[in-house]
């Protein structure tokens, strides 16, 4: 069974694809809600990317999940510059940035920056607990 | 005409709710004076990690969400369950339930058979455990004998377990002597904020439901912060009921040590809460709950501890999805609810956990998915929704990639103020998951502090 890797589109890596053959291959999911590319990959290689880390895994949809940020931007990076989303972009990364991917995943297991959102509603809203401590 | 209301809530798992908690400070201290050594729990290591801690073990027994179990398992029992899913006295029980100690802790103690050893945790007493039997176990003999293995149980099995199953680890790591006998609580922890809220063990859950008028309640198994495709099937599996849905929606988070990457469980119960406090289910409906139990991620084995926690807590139906309490690859994706529509022979099971001989009252309501149709415009019941290639699969792990890559999950995904209290823990952990710092410092904290209490002079030697 073939496995896949997804990489979500935003608008700064649609800037970066716009106007190659990857534009066109871009998936809406979630009602528009999301964009991402995706590779399918072997079982032999999807596995050798699950063995790179520790946390990751394929999910019942058969994704390769649970891999570092810093393995999808490579993974990316990959992608927009060979403009190809076959299993040679993967192998590309396992044989050229795993190095790096790993040295910045071990920062981002310690520590991920905390995204700048407004959460005072939600705080004012666990003031009143409908269920109160035993 | 048949009755078709459901009038009561079903009877506790074994038919009596254990419950082996002394409130009492004199009787407590006169226990004390009968027990014959002190020894201080610690936590269940696995490549230095903690994996486990047996006082979520004793929590759980002695406010009886494992009725009837009643303490650490004998032999027999033991063996009773990895051989066929049941306790020596024929209720059905999923997983090993031990008190396990090193054989230097062994001889250190100098205990026996017909001992009571006195149980602290942070540094004050916490429980007895009147020693019935010492035996020992091989670890990883317990561990493939719980889980299954695709010879003995093709029929759910798809590949041997390993060191990448964290339940597994669990029981590989256990120590190979067993102290076996009744635990008994005597001094009551207070749970911590913000924990405290959500505990309702199995007496104090009967009586809330009863003082609101419920009678048909479903329990919803969670070890996640909510997205909408859990909340679709809260809603949905809850129309089962008798003669209107379900009165009752009953959120049981699990609590204890997970998984490297799993959200931490101070967000996974406020983010359900979130779920009523925001108003997407009238909070009159929906009680957020919690169990202590290190995750075993055992699929339909999980799923069967899960049957014996929520009967004990009054629920009488229970929704099942798909890849229920699940890990990997190791199970098939519908293990749980092949389990409970039809039986797993090789696991014990001819027929469904309700129709076997010391089964349950709890009734399944096996789910197949949701997921996000734009066709359809809701989230669509996998049954229903045929529009393939367009439709959108909900993955937890796919949701965690986002937040880890720093991405909003849109409203379609995640309630906004949901993520809000994923964003509250991570400001406070300075991380949204479990890492390896969390776990371990959650590991001192626990999610209990316990009053002080003196040892009785013959213990402090």
């Amino acid at each position: 069974m073939a496995k896949y890797l997804g990489v979500i589109i935003d608008e700064k890596r649609m800037a970066a694809i716009k106007g190659t053959p990857l534009e066109e291959k871009v998936q809406s999911i979630f009602g528009g809600a999301l964009r991402r590319l995706v590779i399918e990959v072997s079982d032999e290689l999807g596995q050798k990317v699950i063995d790179q880390f520790t946390k990751a895994r394929f999910d019942a949809r058969g994704y390769i999940e649970e891999t570092p940020a810093a393995f999808k931007r490579a993974v990316f990076k990959r992608i927009a510059e060979m403009k190809d989303l076959s299993e040679a972009v993967i192998e590309k990364v396992l044989a050229e940035d795993l190095d790096k991917v790993k040295e910045d995943a071990a920062k981002e297991d310690k520590e991920l920056p905390v995204p700048d959102v407004d959460i005072s509603d939600v705080l004012e809203l666990q003031k009143n607990p409908v269920q109160k401590p035993a | 005409m048949p009755e078709v209301r459901i009038k009561t809530l079903p009877p506790p798992h074994g038919g009596k709710l254990v419950e082996r908690v002394v409130r009492d400070p004199q009787m407590a201290r006169k226990l004390m004076e009968k027990c014959s050594a002190v020894y201080d729990i610690k936590p269940t290591l696995f490549k230095g990690n903690p994996v486990r801690n047996v006082y979520r073990e004793i929590m759980s027994v002695c406010y009886g969400f494992f009725s009837p179990v009643e303490g650490s398992m004998t032999k027999a029992d033991l063996e009773s369950v990895l051989e066929r899913r049941r306790l020596a006295s024929g209720w059905v029980f999923p997983y090993p339930i031990v008190f396990d100690i090193s054989e230097e802790d062994f001889k250190k103690l100098g205990v026996g058979a017909g001992d009571w050893l006195l149980l602290r945790l942070k540094g004050e007493p916490f429980a007895i455990l009147e020693i019935e039997e010492v035996y020992e176990i091989v670890p990883g003999d317990v561990a493939v004998r719980t889980f299954g293995t695709p010879e003995k149980n093709p029929e759910v099995v798809k590949v041997p377990f390993d060191q990448k199953h964290t339940g597994y680890n669990i029981y590989c790591s256990l120590n190979p002597i067993v102290l076996a006998g009744k635990y008994t609580i005597i001094n009551e922890p207070k749970l911590r904020p913000p924990f405290d809220r959500f505990w309702y063990p199995p007496k104090r859950s009967r009586e809330e439901f009863e003082k609101r008028g419920w009678t048909t309640v479903i329990a919803h198994q969670t070890r996640n912060v909510p997205h909408t495709g859990h909340e679709a099937l809260m809603k949905n599996a809850a129309y089962i009921g008798d003669v209107k849905p379900c009165d009752g929606i009953v959120v049981n988070a699990i609590v204890g040590a997970k998984r490297i990457g799993d959200f931490p469980d101070e967000a996974i119960v406020e983010g359900h809460e979130m779920v009523h406090l925001a108003g997407y289910i009238k909070p009159e409906r929906h009680l957020v709950s919690f169990t202590l139990w290190d995750m075993r991620y055992g699929n339909p084995i999980e799923s069967l501890i899960h049957a014996v926690i929520r009967q004990n807590m009054g629920i009488s139906f229970h929704m099942f999805g798909r890849d229920h309490a699940a890990l990997g690859e190791y199970y098939d994706i519908f293990a749980t609810q092949i389990l409970w529509s039809k039986g797993i022979p090789s696991f014990g099971f001819e027929e469904p956990p309700y129709m076997v001989d010391g089964g349950f009252y709890i009734r399944p309501q096996n789910i197949e998915e949701f997921w996000f149709c734009p066709k359809c415009k809701e989230f669509a019941y996998s049954a229903n929704c045929s529009h393939k290639g367009i439709y959108s699969r909900y993955s937890g792990s796919f949701i965690r990639g986002l937040i880890n890559e720093g991405v909003m999950p849109p409203p379609e995904i995640y309630r906004p103020e949901v993520y809000k209290v994923v964003v509250k823990w991570w400001q406070k952990f300075g991380y949204p998951f479990n890492n390896e710092k969390y776990l371990k410092e959650r590991e001192e904290r626990l999610e209990v502090d316990l009053p002080h209490m003196e040892l009785p002079a013959h213990l402090k030697k």
